[in-house]
């Protein structure tokens, strides 16, 4: 099958600020169609990239491609195919909400009934006459994803969409960006330094560490990754005796309280084995489980294990 | 499957620069919708317009010599006022305000990611500030006639009913005042920008028009925009009776205009290449 061309693709992209390495040798590689989840702790690089991407901050030519085509070269008509939310949304206080959207739609010099349509996208034609120095937190991130929607882009680049929203409003902003992606055909480009706050949607991730890419590909590599690092977990009444008790081959077993053991799961009969050790040797043994480590887990694991 | 088109689609072009400053400049006039900047501009003329009219109206008859024409005089007073200090200061604070609606709302990184380049950007702001500052003067001059001619209503013993309003001449020093003031319009549209702040740039403004008050007596004042609108109006006054105020421009207005295109140049190269990080 023929893998479609990536919608945005930089190529050992590498920044800095004066002296100070931001970004080494990044190849981005995000599919169309897809909800690319732009991973990494605060200060890894996320903001960095994003912002290189709309051209704020200036990209060597050849490094980064949008749709095919070198931002360098075709910046102005390559941003009227892009939506961004960069962090907090720019939003003008003296103005209420449709104001907002209607100095953005003329600055793109966009037809005039897209303003009503994107209020209407995100819920906030009830409240478009309001000024937005009234608007809550969760009001004023979906207005600034309404600027982001104007232009009808194939592409939208969020950064951090949820800062300060509370659990309601990232679950509604969740399901906008599904919407966009699934019914829409949008691609989707969103950081986050949470991992859980995107993993029931994206399709794709790129997880950041220190300005270098630790890991990308879909969302199922990236749990198939973890399958690697599932552990066996045993409640028993003194794990340390249980420890002396197991063969040498599995010397890597840790302690985790009095009573529980872990060690890593190799295969089912590795299971049948253990439960019949420990039961001949006469200890108790309250539970035997396979511990699947968390999306979390493997995000944290990796960005430790590249950060030295 | 992906229905994205790779290909340049009709859409993949830059709009014409004179299409995105259009863009720019109609974005800009929403923008100033409500903001102190728009009533700066509406009201203030009306302050300095206020003392003269109150100063001629209880002491007129001390101000003018029996059968003169009131209208220099009143006209000369009120310039007076608002050239020296409140002009250089009204620019000031306007560039400030204006520059505050796209500073106080961290709209730049906004702006910028969208497809106008920075040119426009830069362009429109600095022709809304231009627009904005000859809509303040014309405001001024338009409450300045009205009083005058009020003052004609309330007080006839004063004759401004009997005198024809100098029209050409307050035109001519219009066209020399609004020229003044662009070699500080261009400093602090570039410094408002360069700090992206209210307080810094306000505060260097007043700084320089209270240093160049101070220095009016200095042999190369001429270099000074800062004090262009005060000189400007000197060299009205200056033009003996009989003679009128012409159009051409003096050395210190052409000095200002120097300042006006090398600063803007200066600041549009700085910013062009500004990150936006």
């Amino acid at each position: 099958m023929l893998t479609p061309p990536p919608l945005v693709e930089t190529r050992g992209l590498s920044f800095s600020y004066g002296k100070r390495p931001i970004l080494h040798d990044v190849n981005l590689h995000v599919p169309p169609a897809s909800i690319y989840g732009f991973l990494g702790p605060n200060g890894a690089g996320k903001s960095t990239t994003l912002r290189i991407l709309l051209g704020l901050l200036p990209a060597p030519a050849g490094s980064v491609q949008l749709f095919g085509h070198d931002l360098a070269q075709h910046r102005l008509p390559l941003l009227g195919r892009v939506g961004a939310l960069i962090e907090m949304p720019s939003l003008y206080d003296h103005l209420n909400g449709f104001e907002n959207v209607e100095a953005t739609r003329r600055l793109r010099g966009l037809p005039r009934h897209r303003t009503a349509e994107v209020l209407t996208l995100v819920g906030l034609s009830a409240d478009a006459h309001r000024p937005v120095r009234a608007y809550s937190l969760g009001m004023r991130q979906r207005l600034g994803l309404a600027l982001a929607l104007l232009p009808d882009p194939d592409l939208l680049i969020l950064d951090e969409p949820t800062n300060g929203l509370d659990p309601q409003g990232i679950t509604e902003m969740r399901a906008l960006l599904l919407r966009l992606q699934q019914e829409h055909g949008k691609t989707i480009l969103l950081s986050s330094h949470l991992i859980s706050e995107i993993e029931r949607m994206a399709t794709h991730v790129g997880v950041i560490q220190q300005g270098r890419l630790a890991f990308q590909g879909t969302v199922r590599e990236l749990q198939r990754q973890q399958s690697g690092r599932a552990q066996v977990v045993i409640e028993t009444d003194d794990a340390e005796r249980c420890r002396n008790l197991l063969p040498l081959e599995f010397g890597a077993a840790r302690v985790l309280a009095t009573g529980t053991l872990a060690l890593p799961y190799q295969s089912p009969e590795q299971m049948a084995y253990l439960a019949q050790e420990l039961v001949s040797a006469g200890q108790p043994l309250y539970s035997l489980r396979c511990e699947q480590p968390s999306l979390e887990q493997t995000f944290l694991h990796l960005t430790e294990a590249t950060a030295l | 499957m992906s229905t994205v088109v790779l290909s340049p689609s009709p859409s993949f072009q830059t709009p014409a620069p004179a299409t995105q400053l259009r863009r720019a400049l109609s974005a800009d006039v929403l923008r100033l919708k409500r903001t102190p900047a728009l009533w700066l501009t509406l009201a203030s003329g009306a302050f300095p317009v206020a003392l003269t009219f109150l100063i001629f109206y209880f002491k007129g008859e001390y101000l003018l010599k029996p059968g003169q024409d009131p209208w220099p005089t009143y006209l000369m007073q009120s310039w007076q006022t608002a050239c020296a200090l409140l002009l250089p200061l009204f620019v000031v604070l306007l560039t400030g305000l204006v520059l505050n609606v796209e500073n106080k709302a961290v709209a730049w990184k906004h702006v910028y990611a969208q497809p106008v380049g920075r040119g426009a950007v830069f362009g429109s702001k600095l022709l809304v500030l231009m627009g904005l500052n000859a809509l303040a003067m014309l405001a001024y001059t338009v409450i300045l006639l009205g009083s005058g001619l009020l003052l004609g209503l309330l007080r006839p013993s004063l004759h401004f009913q009997d005198h024809a309003v100098p029209l050409l001449a307050t035109v001519t020093l219009l066209w020399h005042t609004y020229i003044a003031t662009l070699g500080i319009l261009a400093i602090q549209y570039v410094a408002s920008l360069w700090w992206r702040s209210f307080a810094t740039p306000v505060a260097l403004g007043m700084g320089a028009t209270i240093a160049a008050l101070t220095l009016m007596r200095w042999e190369h004042i001429d270099w000074v925009p800062y004090a262009t609108p005060l000189l400007a109006l000197q060299k009205a006054a200056s033009v003996p009776k009989g003679h009128a105020l012409d159009l051409a421009l003096a050395k210190a207005e052409w000095l200002t205009l120097g300042w006006f295109g090398l600063v803007l140049l200066g600041g549009y190269v700085l910013l062009r290449y500004r990150h936006e990080g």
